[in-house]
């Protein structure tokens, strides 16, 4: 599976995605790499219990590496600047916008 | 041919001086430039319990490593003691390949925890050291006061992976940021004191170790 593969089958099968912001980043994102990192940014709570269950069924075929932030955390340490952190959405528009150029 | 072996084969042939080829089922022949093949059985489980390895050793008596490949594998302290006496490396996709390269893929341990194992087993206050998983130690001090140690690998853990820590392996004294740089989160160690365990790097882990 490609990254925009990837981010569209999470954004799928994880409603509840919708309330947290996601983002992919690392090697996935350049087609390489031996896991799929993936951050999750949000509250502690039933939600994010919510997340972890669905998350993994999906990645059942998939090596997904998973952080999970609170907002704090990740305002401190910056994480998505430093780390490229691209949101998952973004990721799969680039699928989609691929698919519509071939005409699939 | 299953995702994992599709994925390792392909993660093995970015790596210099390795390639990988399918044999069969979950089972993969590294080559490495100047030291032995290795034959390992890569599994996509979350946890590998000792009855899985015992029947991947039964399929495979020639295998010399078996490779958890999802990061977040747990390898339970029976699991840990059933290939180490059968002299069959185990760990993750990282440590294969670490272990592949320096010949030594029989004897290698998972290579995030092998240096803070040597640590609590060498210290001089430590009596009895229990594997109870992979990241979880129990251990006896020579005082005779008994410890739970949960270990993090993170450069900076955060507070789900403490909670997380607690939820999938029970109450823990301490949890051991054992990443050599980085420390944990204010929210870690906030996360810890709420749970009621200690969020801690090895300095302070000596000192607690000395005085308990």
């Amino acid at each position: 599976m490609t990254a925009g593969e990837i981010a569209a089958h999470l954004l799928a099968s994880c409603g509840s995605l919708e309330q947290f912001d996601a983002y992919m980043f690392g090697s996935t994102l350049r087609g390489i790499g031996q896991d799929v990192d993936i951050l999750v940014v949000g509250p502690r709570g039933g939600a994010l219990f919510q997340l972890k269950r669905e998350l993994r069924v999906a990645g059942e075929f998939l090596p997904l590496h998973i952080l999970y932030m609170l907002p704090s955390e990740e305002r401190r340490t910056n994480f998505i600047r430093t780390e490229n952190c691209v949101p998952l959405g973004r990721v799969a528009a680039t699928l989609s916008q691929v698919l519509k150029t071939e005409g699939l | 041919m299953n995702w994992q072996v599709k994925r390792a084969i392909a993660y093995f042939a970015e790596q210099p001086r390795l390639s990988a080829q399918h044999v069969e089922g979950d089972l993969i022949r590294i080559e490495v430039e100047d030291q032995p093949d290795v034959l390992a059985v890569i599994s996509a489980a979350n946890e590998i319990d000792a009855a899985t390895a015992a029947s991947y050793q039964e399929k495979h008596p020639e295998i010399d490593f078996l490779c958890g490949y999802r990061k977040t594998c747990v390898w339970p302290g029976d699991t840990i003691a059933h290939l180490q006496r059968a002299r069959i490396g185990w760990g993750s996709a990282g440590t294969l390949t670490s272990a592949a390269l320096d010949g030594k893929a029989n004897t290698a341990s998972h290579k995030s925890y092998v240096f803070a194992d040597r640590l609590l087993r060498q210290y001089g206050r430590v009596q009895e050291v229990s594997r109870e998983y992979d990241r979880i130690y129990r251990i006896k001090l020579r005082s005779g006061t008994v410890i739970r140690i949960g270990m993090i690998d993170d450069y900076e853990p955060n507070a789900d992976a403490v909670r997380s820590l607690w939820d999938d392996f029970g109450p823990v004294d301490i949890v051991w940021n054992i990443n050599p740089n980085g420390s944990p989160s204010p929210e870690a160690v906030d996360a810890g004191t709420e749970l009621g365990c200690e969020v801690m790097k090895w300095e302070e882990l000596k000192e607690r170790l000395r005085t308990a």
